[in-house]
């Protein structure tokens, strides 16, 4: 499956079509390192906002995209080694990492999961579009690969939302929990 | 100063977003619009490559008004309303440092929109971020200036019978050189905007439609500003032409026009350049240390 996805909306100052592989796996090592630095701000920012739960999967998730940054950090380095880097964070914007308005007080588990599944699908679609849009073969297969490994994250993620109960009836949005006064 | 790159694949800037990060963790509401402006800004001076010491955030008071405690630049969180004077002060002492001012609607346009039109007219070389929600979000959801007509918030219970301020055309008015609006839906679209505000010569206003998500309307949220924001650079504006700029900046309020509304092509000298030049030409003009005291002796 190949998603539509506006790259203007995801990246900033990047030609996709001129990425080298060492370019592709820096990239694909700054998208993990953004979804991580991003969980971990949404579970810090729950677990200040009383919404231990949510708060614990974020947490979880979190630790999850560090695992998947530093496999692919390795494979970088033992090809590239010390080779600097083209690309840095200022270039991307929310590709596997939940966009900033995502979390919400008193979310529960499911809508936590829900916000996980549009981040892998997002960056599904993100890598698809790369894939189509760079020239180079290996890098070309680079990005395929990662656009089938965020399929198999997406699989992972229904399961995890099959086995949760239903959530209990009432709006979270009738909750608030606003910061102090000065 | 440290190198700047703009463009993708030559050398990465200097700088990282997270050299911004001061570490201190916002309080604001989860999923609140302000977190992504943070972002915005963080990769904005990352692209710019002026390093934290050579930049001061000042700002009022306000949920918007605590970013200079998330950043590691110098910063100043100081009195509601009184972020612009303070801010043109720290320029005018150190016109050196990058001076940022950054707050809410109602501490720019209530509390302190007696001092926008002086800083505008003065055309101090700062950057004015406001985050507009057209609420009060720190004290809790009041009515804000910016605030639509018929709003009901706990203030206005029945519907507020105010028509709002328009800040583009408040701004534009006063003859702002740079006056732009963008929102957090639209987050490479913000940070270049936020990029090319803070590298203008002179004062640049940015109006950034951060949703407040305890207090704000459903149609100012990011899932709804995605369906309708409209990009000023897909209307083919001309960004220099200032009488399209005014009518486009009319319907604020109607529109969601995101992108660059006013750029002066011939920036005029700044307030604190001029400063600077009549210094110099002062110092020419004075009598060396020694010859002071000949000057009373000769009366
Ligand atoms: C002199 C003074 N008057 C009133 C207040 C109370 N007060 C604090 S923040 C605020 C308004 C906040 O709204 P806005 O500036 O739009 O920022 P937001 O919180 O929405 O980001 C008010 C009225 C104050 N702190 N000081
Ligand atoms: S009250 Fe509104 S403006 Fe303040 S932090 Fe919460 S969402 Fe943001």
């Amino acid at each position: 499956m190949s998603l539509e996805v506006p790259l203007n909306l995801k990246s900033r100052n990047l030609d996709l079509a001129q990425l080298s592989l060492c370019d592709a796996i820096d990239l694909a090592v700054l998208v993990e390192e953004e979804a991580r630095d991003r969980y971990a701000d949404f579970a810090d920012q729950l677990t200040l906002h009383h919404t231990p739960e949510a708060a614990g999967f974020f947490r979880w998730m979190s630790e999850i995209e560090e695992k998947h940054r530093k496999e692919l950090a390795e494979r970088r380095q033992a090809k590239f080694g010390t080779q600097p880097s083209r690309v840095n964070l200022g270039m991307i914007f929310d590709i596997e990492a939940p966009e900033h308005g995502e979390a919400r007080v008193f979310m529960t588990e499911r809508e936590a999961l829900d916000v996980a599944l549009r981040s892998e699908q997002s960056a599904q679609a993100f890598f698809a579009a790369a894939k189509d849009a760079v020239r180079d073969p290996e890098t070309r297969a680079l990005f395929a690969e990662l656009e089938i490994e965020e399929i198999l994250h997406q699989r992972l993620v229904r399961e995890e939302i099959a086995e949760l109960p239903p959530d209990s009836p009432g709006n979270q949005e009738d909750y608030s929990d606003p910061p102090v006064q000065q | 100063m440290t190198t700047t790159t703009t463009t993708g694949l030559g050398e990465a800037p200097a700088l990282s977003p997270k050299d911004f990060n001061s570490g201190l963790k916002p309080i604001w509401c989860p999923g609140c619009g302000d977190f992504g402006v943070l972002s915005g800004l963080y990769r904005a001076l990352s692209t710019i490559g002026r390093p934290p010491h050579e930049i001061a955030f000042i700002s009022g008071i306000g949920c918007s008004s605590r970013i200079p405690g998330y950043t590691t630049a110098y910063g100043f969180n100081s009195v509601h309303g009184r972020a612009l004077p303070i801010a043109q002060g720290v320029k005018l002492s150190n016109p050196d440092l990058l001076v940022i001012v950054a707050g809410g609607d109602g501490d720019g346009f209530s509390i302190g929109g007696g001092h926008v039109a002086h800083a505008v007219r003065r055309n101090t070389d700062l950057t004015y971020i406001v985050m507009d929600n057209q609420v009060y979000g720190l004290t809790k959801g009041q009515l804000s200036p910016t605030a639509p007509k018929g709003l009901k918030t706990i203030t206005s219970p029945f519907g507020s019978l105010e028509d709002p301020i328009n800040p583009l055309l408040y701004v534009l008015a006063y003859g702002a050189g740079f006056v732009a609006q963008s929102t957090p839906a639209d987050m490479p679209g913000m940070t270049s905007i936020l990029e090319e505000a803070i590298r203008y010569p002179g004062f640049a206003f940015v109006n950034i439609q951060s949703p407040c998500v305890t207090f704000g309307q459903e149609e100012q949220q990011v899932r709804a500003q995605k369906t309708h924001m409209k990009p000023l650079a897909s209307l083919g504006h001309d960004p220099s032409d200032l009488q399209k700029a005014l009518e486009l900046a009319g319907h604020y309020g109607t529109e969601l026009y995101t992108g660059v509304f006013y750029r002066n092509p011939e920036p005029p000298l700044s307030y604190d350049r001029l400063i600077r030049l009549r210094q110099d030409e002062m110092a020419k003009q004075a009598r060396p240390r020694a010859q002071i005291l000949d000057a009373y002796l000769q009366k």
